[in-house]
């Protein structure tokens, strides 16, 4: 049962990383592909900690996976935000 | 041969590195070249870990993907000041690759790596599984201060080596320091509230996460390497948060605090040679206290070395050089 819970939410989260790296692969500019790689990163990652956390070995276990997706969301937003600050300031439309 | 699909996930991670790896040295786009060198880091570190190796994975992941890659960015920012443009040094490099060498280095390569390759793979089929060094170490772990193997054989067993890979840092910064240039990083302030906030953040965190790794390294896997390089980065995320205004401490503690780990490291070994316990050999009750001073020290040294790689100068107060590398 907590075996099918995880397969699930992991699998939906592989499915949101392969739309990022789609996404990545195929949109015109930095501002689309930044939009897809942060989708990826947010809401993939976060279904597969949220997947994985039941077959933690602790609850100490848990709460590190969340502080690792919670990292992952900070950095990731501002490194979004840098970069498109970035190309905006370089003149790219 | 009943893990299959672990096997088909080894080989997978094996193909993609071998691209990557070719991708990134055949790139014209040195910048191209650096990003897919931060992310075969990363698949190193997986593949570290799927050789039951997490230690190594951590320090593959921190140094190797991230201060590394912080490096060679840097580098070739200053690349592309001295030279006003990084892609002529790329067009230089193609031009060298296109040259005459070209023709006949392909067929020898391909010789070599076949015969390498029959090679590898005939000592795999004939050499037997041994147990490898794991049942000595247990037996003796419990004399050795700590709980983690790994640990133990790189603090305590091996203490040699520990102490050699940290003079190397050493040496690095020494030989880095001794170019005396002077250069201010080529990196503008950031406008906006997101670039103080996100290190405001993340700096508190990296220092906890970083003295938790370093008190990890006892009983699971961790240690100074890995908490230097957070701590490393940390210091990088810091600088480049605030370029132009660095609050750079007296060259006197820049060069104590980086040969501290080498220093200590040496005098404790020094101290038990003269007490009686031959060189880098700890009194047993107190080889866990002597483990945890070592581990210390080596770690803000790590991390300070790591900065002072980064920001590339020599430390304020020394003469600087021309760039002819005479004293002014």
């Amino acid at each position: 049962m907590i075996d099918a819970a995880t397969i699930v939410l992991v699998t939906i989260g592989l499915a949101f990383f392969i739309a990022g790296t789609i996404g990545l692969l195929r949109f015109p500019d930095v501002y689309t592909r930044l939009h897809a790689l942060t989708k990826a990163d947010n809401l993939g990652l976060g279904l597969i900690v949220i997947g994985l956390a039941p077959q933690a070995d602790s609850i100490a276990a848990v709460f590190k996976l969340l502080l690792i997706w919670f990292l992952v969301l900070v950095a990731g937003a501002a490194a979004c935000h840098l970069v498109a600050q970035r190309a905006w300031h370089r003149g790219k439309s | 041969m009943n893990d299959i699909p672990g096997l088909v996930f080894d080989f997978l991670l094996a193909v993609i590195l071998l691209r990557v790896a070719w991708r990134l040295l055949s790139s014209s786009d040195l910048f191209r070249a650096v990003v897919l060198f931060i992310a075969f880091g990363l698949l190193l570190a997986i593949a570290w870990v799927r050789l039951d190796a997490p230690d190594v994975a951590l320090a593959e992941a921190a140094i190797g993907a991230g201060v590394t890659g912080a490096l060679l960015l840097i580098a070739l920012a200053r690349m592309a000041e001295i030279r006003h443009s990084a892609t002529e040094l790329a067009e230089r490099l193609a031009v060298l690759r296109r040259g005459r060498f070209r023709i006949t280095i392909r067929p020898v390569l391909l010789i070599l790596v076949t015969i390498l390759g029959v090679m590898l793979l005939s000592t795999l089929l004939v050499m037997q599984p041994g147990e490898g060094l794991q049942p000595a170490v247990a037996e003796r772990l419990g004399e050795s201060g700590v709980d983690h193997p790994v640990t133990a054989v790189l603090l305590n067993f091996r203490a040699w080596d520990t102490l050699l890979e940290l003079s190397v840092l050493l040496l690095a910064v020494l030989g880095v320091w001794s170019l005396r240039r002077h250069a201010p990083l080529p990196v503008r302030a950031v406008p906006g509230p997101v670039m103080p906030g996100m290190v405001r953040l993340l700096l508190p965190v990296a220092v906890v996460i970083g003295f938790y790794l370093l008190w990890l390294g006892a009983h699971a896997p961790g240690g100074a390497f890995q908490a230097g390089a957070i701590f490393g980065a940390a210091g990088v995320l810091w600088i480049l948060s605030r370029p132009r205004d660095l609050p750079i401490p007296p060259a006197a503690v820049v060069r104590l605090g980086v040969s501290a780990g080498v220093l200590l490291f040496f005098a404790i070994g020094v101290a038990g040679l003269l007490g009686g316990f031959g060189y880098l050999g700890y009194p047993p009750p107190w080889s866990g206290m002597l483990i945890l001073v070592i581990e210390v020290t080596a770690t803000l040294s790590i991390g300070l070395t790591l900065v002072a790689l980064f920001l590339g100068g020599a430390p304020r107060g020394e003469p600087s050089g021309d760039h002819n590398g005479r004293l002014s």
